[in-house]
């Protein structure tokens, strides 16, 4: 308990207690009524199938998500060495595969200091809100024509609404470390977040209109002749550009810059807390290059091999191109990036989606 | 900002002539060495802390005990250097040498003064130890060492 | 030409001052002017209306009086003037130039600090290196105490006027000031209005350790001054010894000497390189950069046997002979050298977002670097082709020549250009020299060096600009006074006037593109 205190924090303590606590008296209130004799699992028949999924769907994603972040934590180490013409890690485990747990009890065994004039209720809630939008992206992408927790028919708004809330993840962040350093990188980045969600969400556009639904699995099967990025090169790669800025990714990472002033918005947060943080950059970066795959690459579809090998590979292979992208290009300037977005972003997104509509018409 | 099609253009194909550059490392073979599995090779005239040199004909140390290296040290760090007169022989034979390795700066100015060309460089470079003691160095003993190992380092 | 009309102008308009032709040979310097106190300002003027620039201002305490020495020299006509001015001990004071030659401000404020020269109507005479609290003045013979008037000096930094503006430090521990340099910006919002730079963080006192020790004792600190281009410091040394005793190395020795000068250029500039870049944000060509960097440090430790401070070159020519390796191995490393610029200029040069972080930022134009004292390729880079490779040869230079590069505007990107440029002339310069290269003897024999009494100033072109040393001698075996001219001290004085009124990240860029060393700043 005491442990699990120190590594987690009080207050993730506390929530995650909490939560089990409550799964915990339903059961039992359950199991009661089960023994009075009342038939209990009636209350579940109407829902029956689709509970057992959501449920089996979310403790996949949860697994996933974890998987993911502990591969991507390796696999950048290892793409970064070998770019720089050296190896990455390689001593714990074969290949350093055994790394990132080597770097996870690191950061589990760190002492988590609260420093004593931060606003505490915005300071604990930041890492938790920033993992939200996360696990809510997982829900609606299809991974393979049947494995997709839930098909919601306005999927794309759903990922796109959430990810709003990054923003004022990253603006509690900042704003309760009561720094003036994480202050400034905070509102760098919200500012950043910002004007790169409207180019993202124009470039997207042009796809759906092509699709003519909101449902990722509609979208999906509308390439099953031809990819969208045939159709959309342009819309692509600014998509691509957007999805780097809104994931704080070199060239666009000037809030977490080091060599700066200030190292971020997550520098008062040490331990699992800035694991959290961590976390949710990398499990941003698969989501937005899944989003990717399922817009223009064709999502899973592909012909010999089964749906969700072709996912992981076209997914995987845009995230290798973000990290390709942070270990070659140096840092733009914030007055150049928000510049770029606003001045010339824009513009070609706008016009990338007059010319598809009008296209569509005649 | 608005730039012209063709500045858009050129500034595109330049990130992708840097991309090329990265992929192509990627591919490379790796060129650092993985120390400690494997080592380097290191010259002969590195410069490691000072050794005596053995004189062909007697086996021992050329060194006669005249103190020229430790006046012009400009760190002092050849601390005593004493020897003794053997029966039937002219000079002095050294039979402590200390050397205090902690503030030598490798410069070479003992071994260029030395009239007998006594000292020379080693070839040590994986030194530690856990305390400043570990660094005094007594070059006498060292060079019997080295002489019974048959080894060039210590 | 501009020397004859300068000492022209100074008869006419202060006879009192004494004019003197020197030999070159022996001094380093071709006239020599004594002033008094009340005249220095119009000569400084003078010299400013001939287009002279501030090379370096030296104090020396011989007891009874203090002799300020100031060194001008001129691009276009390459002949170093001196100035002297005497001073009583008891209390020196003197008209400051700073009004004329803003770079001397800096070099002022460190004599003031040690040896207690008072400086009239200088704008800010406070501690640069030493810390609040000493109290007596460091570089005197003797012990002087701090008068107790001058005591307010101590303190370093002004007090803050008004609210909206707001003081930042660029603290000692930061990963781009490449090394322990503190800058205290005062900021208006994004923009910095003023950059104060706090100094002495690694002040090692040198050039007192030099009063102690004889001049070969001397030889390895000549080296840690600037542990990058170290080289250039050793060489620097010994040719300035070399020059006041009248000995002269062997040719071979000359021609092994430039070799390692250039292979160490060509080291200082890659290593510049990756942390510029670095600093910029792009972390792969500071890996490129050292890989190369490597096989020049592994060329060099196998003749003179250490990487980064070398000791190689002795009074007299070198440590020990080159080998038959050694050539072979240069061979292959120019070789090889010659096809890795292409992935400098295709990763890093035409890159687009490189071009907008280092493009019009930090300007430094012609009459800002040479008022205040900027040398090297900062100073190539804003149009003026002058090398001292070129300008005054030195060693085998006088034979094998060097090409010189320069840019056009002074913004960063022409810096990073003219070092680009820079490297691959060193590497042709390496070529001709390898094929040139006499045999020979590689060391004349001195077995004791007594220098003559006099002063000797002797400059070479280092990776940062001009490294000068300018030594005193009384005829004893241990220098009386020895002071170096370090670039990147000079080359700083110029930040606090172009750095005014740019964003913080151009900060970094133009700190980076400047290359400073703060080891060879701080002594």
């Amino acid at each position: 308990m005491r442990v699990l205190r120190k590594a987690f924090g009080d207050d993730l303590v506390r929530i995650g207690f909490g939560l089990v606590g409550t799964g915990f008296v339903a059961l039992l209130v359950l199991l009661l009524l089960g023994l009075l004799g009342m038939k209990v699992w009636k209350l579940f028949a109407p829902y029956g199938r689709e509970a057992i999924r959501a449920i089996v769907g979310l403790v996949g994603v949860l697994g996933f998500v974890l998987f993911n972040a502990l591969l991507l934590v390796w696999a950048e180490r290892k793409v970064a060495g070998h770019m720089q013409r050296r190896l990455g890690p390689k001593e714990v485990g074969p290949y350093g595969l055994l790394q990132s747990i080597a770097d996870s009890l690191k950061l589990l065994g760190k002492e988590i200091l609260t420093p004593r004039f931060v606003d505490r209720p915005l300071y604990y809630l930041a890492p938790i809100i920033v993992f939200i939008p996360v696990l809510v992206a997982f829900v609606v992408i299809p991974f393979d024509a049947r494995l997709q927790v839930r098909d919601i028919n306005v999927g794309i708004v759903l990922i796109l609404a959430f990810s709003s809330l990054n923003v004022i993840a990253i603006l509690l962040a900042g704003w309760s470390s009561m720094n003036k350093y994480s202050l400034i990188g905070g509102i760098r980045s919200v500012s950043q977040n910002i004007a790169y969600e409207i180019p993202l969400l124009l470039s997207l556009l042009p796809v759906i209109l092509l699709a003519g639904s909101l449902s990722l699995k509609e979208i999906v099967e509308a390439q099953s002749k031809v990819w969208f990025v045939f159709y959309q090169p342009i819309a692509f790669i600014i998509y691509f550009i957007c999805a780097v800025a809104e994931t704080n990714r070199t060239p666009f990472d000037l809030p977490e810059a080091e060599s700066e002033l200030v190292a971020g918005f997550h520098t008062e947060y040490s331990g699992m807390r800035f694991a959290m943080f961590f976390l949710a950059e990398f499990t941003n970066v698969f989501i937005v290059s899944a989003i990717a795959t399922t817009f223009f690459l064709g999502g899973y579809k592909g012909p010999v091999l089964p749906g969700i090998i072709w996912f992981f590979l076209k997914a995987y292979l845009l995230v290798f191109i973000i990290m390709w992208f942070r270990w070659t290009f140096p840092r733009v300037r914030f007055d150049q990036l928000l510049n770029f977005s606003w001045k010339f972003l824009i513009p070609l997104a706008l016009a990338n989606l007059i010319v598809t509509g009008w296209c569509l018409k005649l | 900002m608005i730039e012209k099609p063709k500045e858009v253009i050129k500034g595109a194909w330049s990130l992708i002539l840097g991309m090329a550059v990265t992929i192509k490392a990627f591919f490379s073979p790796v060129v650092t060495c993985q120390y400690p599995r494997e080592t380097l090779r290191i010259s002969p005239r590195f410069r490691g802390h000072i050794k005596l040199v053995e004189d062909e004909e007697t086996g021992r140390p050329k060194c006669i005990a005249c103190g020229v290296c430790a006046r012009s040290c400009p760190s002092e760090s050849i601390k005593e250097v004493e020897g003794e007169k053997r029966e039937g022989e002219k000079r002095k034979t050294v039979t402590k040498f200390i050397l205090d390795f902690t503030t030598c700066s490798q410069c070479g100015i003992c071994v260029e003064t030395c009239p007998q060309g006594a000292i020379t460089f080693s070839a040590d470079y994986n030194l530690a130890g856990f305390s400043r003691e570990d660094f005094y160095f007594d070059l006498v003993e060292e060079f019997y060492r080295r002489k019974e190992r048959g080894v060039e380092s210590r | 030409m501009v020397a004859e009309q300068l000492i022209e102008d100074i008869r006419t308009s202060r006879p009192g001052v004494e004019v003197k032709e020197v030999p070159y040979q022996q001094r380093g310097y071709w006239f020599d002017l004594s002033a008094g106190p009340e005249d220095i300002e119009e000569v400084a003027r003078l010299f400013d209306r001939h287009g002279y620039y501030i090379e370096d201002v030296c104090c020396v305490d011989f007891k009874e009086y203090l002799q300020l020495v100031y060194h001008f020299n001129h691009w276009d006509d390459p002949r170093r003037v001196s100035v002297r001015v005497n001073l009583p001990a008891e209390e020196p004071v003197v008209p400051s130039i700073s009004g004329v030659y803003e770079g001397a401000g800096w070099h002022e404020r460190e004599i003031h600090e040690f040896f207690g020269v008072h400086f009239e109507n200088h704008p800010n005479l406070s501690y640069l290196f030493l810390h609040e609290g000493i109290d007596f003045y460091p570089l005197r013979k003797e012990k002087v105490p701090v008068p107790e008037e001058r005591k307010r000096l101590l303190s370093s930094l002004p007090v803050s006027e008004s609210d909206d503006v707001f003081f930042v430090n660029m603290g000692p521990q930061h990963p781009s000031t490449h090394g322990v340099l503190r800058l205290i910006l005062k900021m208006d919002g994004e923009y910095i209005e003023r950059a104060e730079p706090v100094l002495g963080y690694l002040h090692r006192m040198q050039e007192k350790m030099a009063e102690n020790r004889t001049y070969l004792k001397y030889l390895p600190n000549a080296s840690r001054l600037d542990y990058v281009g170290a080289m250039s410091y050793n060489l620097c040394y010994v040719r300035a010894v070399e020059r006041l005793c009248g000995i002269e190395a062997p040719p071979r020795a000359e021609y092994v000497r430039v070799i390692a000068v250039e292979l160490n250029r060509i080291a200082s500039h890659l290593l510049w390189l990756g942390t510029y870049l670095l600093d910029l944000g792009a972390f792969t060509p500071f890996l490129y950069a050292f890989d190369d960097r490597e096989q020049i440090l592994d060329l060099l430790e196998g003749i003179t046997g250490s990487r980064l401070t070398y000791c190689y070159c002795r009074f007299g020519g070198l440590y020990n002979d080159v080998d038959e390796d050694f050539i072979e191995g240069v061979k292959a490393f120019l070789k090889r050298m010659w096809k890795r610029f292409k992935i400098y200029n295709d990763l890093v040069t035409g890159n687009v977002i490189f071009i907008h972080r280092t493009k019009d930022i930090g300007v430094i134009p012609k009459e800002i670097a040479r008022r205040y004292g900027v040398t090297g390729p900062n100073l190539r880079a804003s149009g003026v082709g002058y090398d001292l490779r070129k300008a005054e040869p030195y060693g085998a230079y006088r034979e094998l020549g060097v090409e010189v590069a320069t840019g056009e505007k002074g913004d960063a990107l022409d810096r990073y250009l003219v070092r680009l440029q820079e490297m691959e002339n060193s590497l042709r310069v390496i070529e001709r020299a390898i094929k040139e290269l006499p045999n020979g003897s590689y060391r004349v024999e001195v077995r004791k060096l007594k220098p003559p009494e006099g002063d000797v100033y002797f400059a070479v072109e280092g990776p940062r600009g001009e490294v000068g040393v300018y030594i005193v001698s009384d005829g004893s075996t241990t220098p009386y006074r020895l002071k170096w001219r370090s670039p990147s001290f000079s080359n700083l004085t110029c930040f606090p006037e172009i750095s005014r009124g740019v964003l913080i990240a151009d900060a970094v860029s133009i700190l980076g593109s400047l290359d400073l060393v703060i080891p060879e700043m701080d002594r």
